[in-house]
């Protein structure tokens, strides 16, 4: 049966809501896609449109169905072939919001065999395809990292600092250097990644690092610079370097000295407390 | 909110500039209009924000605003995902500022001495093979809001900020029911009825059977397979904590009825004699402090953000049991679903930047 027939099995609400919708035929549609394998799955992946360029409901909520059901435990194999079709889709000549959907899929169903192809998108800047691709490697987890340090040297802007923020959510002991350099830069936003990303990876060694960039910024910098000193502390606390993170805390308890800033003071006198 | 405290509004905030001038407006030229929480969490002047935005900016712009020192009181749903909540309490913690959530129902069940009583058994732990079956049926608005799928792509009105808007949920194409109330049904910003109406009901549930500090361990949905974007239909939701205790919600809108367990409460004639004259010697809790008298004493308010994130997760462990359509295994104390490495990644949602927890 074609991916065109399978399909009519979910409701087409035509601009509506979906109120009716028969859950037997759903997850008999779904075990057809799978058990058509790779060619009903490119069939499927073949009726998603652009979005305003026609009626595509059945085929995206087909193709996310199937997409979650091979998720879960005892469903590796058929996960992985799933995921591996559906990656591939990817290096066809589709419409890049077609492939935004497709990564988005990738992002539920993907492993780390899916990475090179999910990540050849971290650069792209056209359709937001950049922040769908770090989403789903992010949730794919750490195996992903590489592609996050391949991609950030040719990332430029809102990529570049999307790429940046990966690498501080997966927590890249190795990427300390690129996180140093960008507190460095005269964007607000990309200093506070790399604060975040030093904090993350509970880098010791930065905490003077952390202080000073915080001292200097001012409003929402200094907010939340000033936080991110905290939470670093309190890591190495956790980490029983209790040392270090006391002079954290007592760094900024001696110099957040205003009423707008008391917060911080008190933050970190109870921080001193625990840390004895 | 302002009972109990002196307010003055000088600030109201909207990513839709026309919204956000005439809330401002309401103190008569005396508050200024913002499109950017940033530029307003920056005043040194202000103490208490309210959060009333889709809940897909709750986290952040509560966590920010904690950063900021304010105390806030934040509508409901608490969070989007799982670790947004986690993130919350967090910093609620480490500023110690006061967090209330935007439900009240608690503070009703917490005076009731039929519900006083409920709590103290579950509290105790004296309650052996609990077979307490609490069901929720209907006022979960579910068809009501349920999102429209397919709708194309229309042109992003001049005086809203679209960028802001989506903030830490994923880009999509402006379209106007992503907006406005019609969000709801949108799972890049709630969770449909679930979770817009699931807080109101189930956080004074909550409270009753004293389940403030943990989570349901077993997550068992009937629902349909669910669309990539908008939230629909569904049957029921059966979640199950450590000790036997079931919260069940039934949509009476969609398929059949619950039919797992009988649904019965808890009663002190469930214990023993010797158990029921401990239950009578049980101090009562103390009582649930409002945000005003919470900000006033410096002290948490009874709807804090741990209880809040709780009840949060409630509805989104139900909601994620309808969207995976699979039981789920939940660790209540590691937050994380058990052997369901693709489940997991429901509970901490990628969020774009520049907006992280």
């Amino acid at each position: 049966m074609s991916a065109k027939e399978i399909i009519k099995a979910f409701p087409d609400p035509k601009g509506g809501r979906i109120h009716i919708i028969d859950k037997e035929a759903c997850e008999k549609a779904v075990g057809k896609i799978l058990e058509g394998g790779g060619k009903t799955l490119r069939e499927l992946v073949g009726l998603i449109l652009e979005p305003g360029k026609g009626n595509d409901v059945q085929a995206r909520h087909a193709l996310h169905a199937a997409a979650i059901r091979v998720g879960g435990p005892k469903k590796t194999k058929v996960r992985r072939a799933f995921a591996s079709v559906l990656a591939s889709t990817l290096a066809d000549g589709r419409p890049k919001s077609v492939k935004g959907f497709i990564l988005r899929q990738l992002q539920v169903c993907g492993g780390p065999e899916e990475g090179a192809a999910i990540a050849s998108f971290l650069t792209d800047g056209d359709e937001h395809l950049y922040e769908y691709a770090a989403q789903a490697l992010e949730a794919i987890g750490p195996a992903t990292v590489e592609h996050f340090r391949k991609a950030y040297p040719k990332a430029k802007g809102k990529p570049r600092l999307t790429v940046l923020q990966g690498l501080g959510v997966l927590r890249d002991e190795k990427s300390a250097e690129v996180f140093r350099a960008a507190v460095q830069v005269d964007e607000l936003e990309t200093r506070l990644a790399g604060l975040w990303g030093l904090m993350r990876i509970a880098s010791g060694e930065d905490a003077k690092l952390l202080l000073e960039t915080a001292e200097k910024e001012k409003g929402w910098g200094r907010i939340k610079a000033t936080g991110y000193c905290l939470q670093l502390a309190e890591a190495l606390a956790a980490m029983g370097k209790k040392k270090e993170a006391t002079r954290i805390y007592q760094h900024l308890h001696n110099t957040r000295k205003g009423p707008a800033e008391a917060h911080f003071r008190e933050a970190a006198r109870l921080g001193l407390k625990r840390a004895g | 909110m302002s009972k109990g405290l002196d307010v003055e509004l000088v600030g109201a905030c909207d990513v839709d500039i026309r919204r956000a001038q005439n809330f401002a407006n309401r103190n008569k030229g005396k508050a200024k209009a913002y499109q950017d929480f940033r530029r307003l969490l920056e005043r040194d002047d202000l103490d208490v924000v309210a959060i009333a935005t889709p809940p897909h900016w709750h986290a952040s712009i509560s966590i920010a605003a904690a950063e900021a020192g304010k105390d806030v009181l934040c509508e409901k749903p608490m969070t989007r995902f799982v670790a947004e909540g986690r993130a919350v309490v967090n910093t609620f913690e480490r500023y110690g500022r006061v967090f209330q959530i935007g439900t009240f129902g608690r503070f009703g069940r917490s005076r009731d001495r039929g519900s006083i009583e409920k709590h103290k058994i579950m509290a105790s732990g004296l309650l052996k093979n609990c077979d307490v079956v609490r069901m929720k049926k209907g006022g979960l608005k579910v068809r009501q809001w349920s999102g429209r799928p397919g709708i194309p792509p229309q042109t992003i009105p001049e005086h809203l900020d679209w960028d802001l808007y989506c903030g830490p949920s994923p880009w999509k194409p402006y379209e106007s029911q992503r907006t406005g109330g019609t969000h709801r049904g949108y799972w890049d910003y709630e969770g449909g009825g679930m979770c817009d109406m699931g807080q109101h009901h189930f956080d004074p549930e909550q409270w009753t059977y004293a389940k403030d500090y943990t989570s349901a361990v077993e997550i068992t949905p009937y629902a349909p397979p669910s669309h990539p974007e908008v939230t629909g239909m569904w049957s029921w939701v059966e979640l199950k904590y450590a000790d036997g205790f079931r919260f069940v919600m039934e949509s009476g809108e969609w398929g059949p009825k619950y039919d797992r367990a009988p649904i019965r409460d808890v009663s002190i004639n469930d214990l023993s004699s010797e158990d029921q004259a401990k239950i009578k010697a049980m101090p009562d809790p103390e009582p649930l402090l409002s945000f005003g008298e919470a900000v006033k004493q410096r002290k948490k308010a009874g709807g804090h953000a741990e209880a809040a994130h709780r009840a949060a997760c409630i509805l989104h462990l139900a909601n994620l049991a309808i969207r995976l359509g699979r039981k789920l295994n939940y660790d209540p104390d590691k937050e994380v679903f058990v052997n369901d490495e693709e489940a997991n990644r429901f509970l901490n949602v990628p969020m774009s930047a520049p907006w992280r927890l």
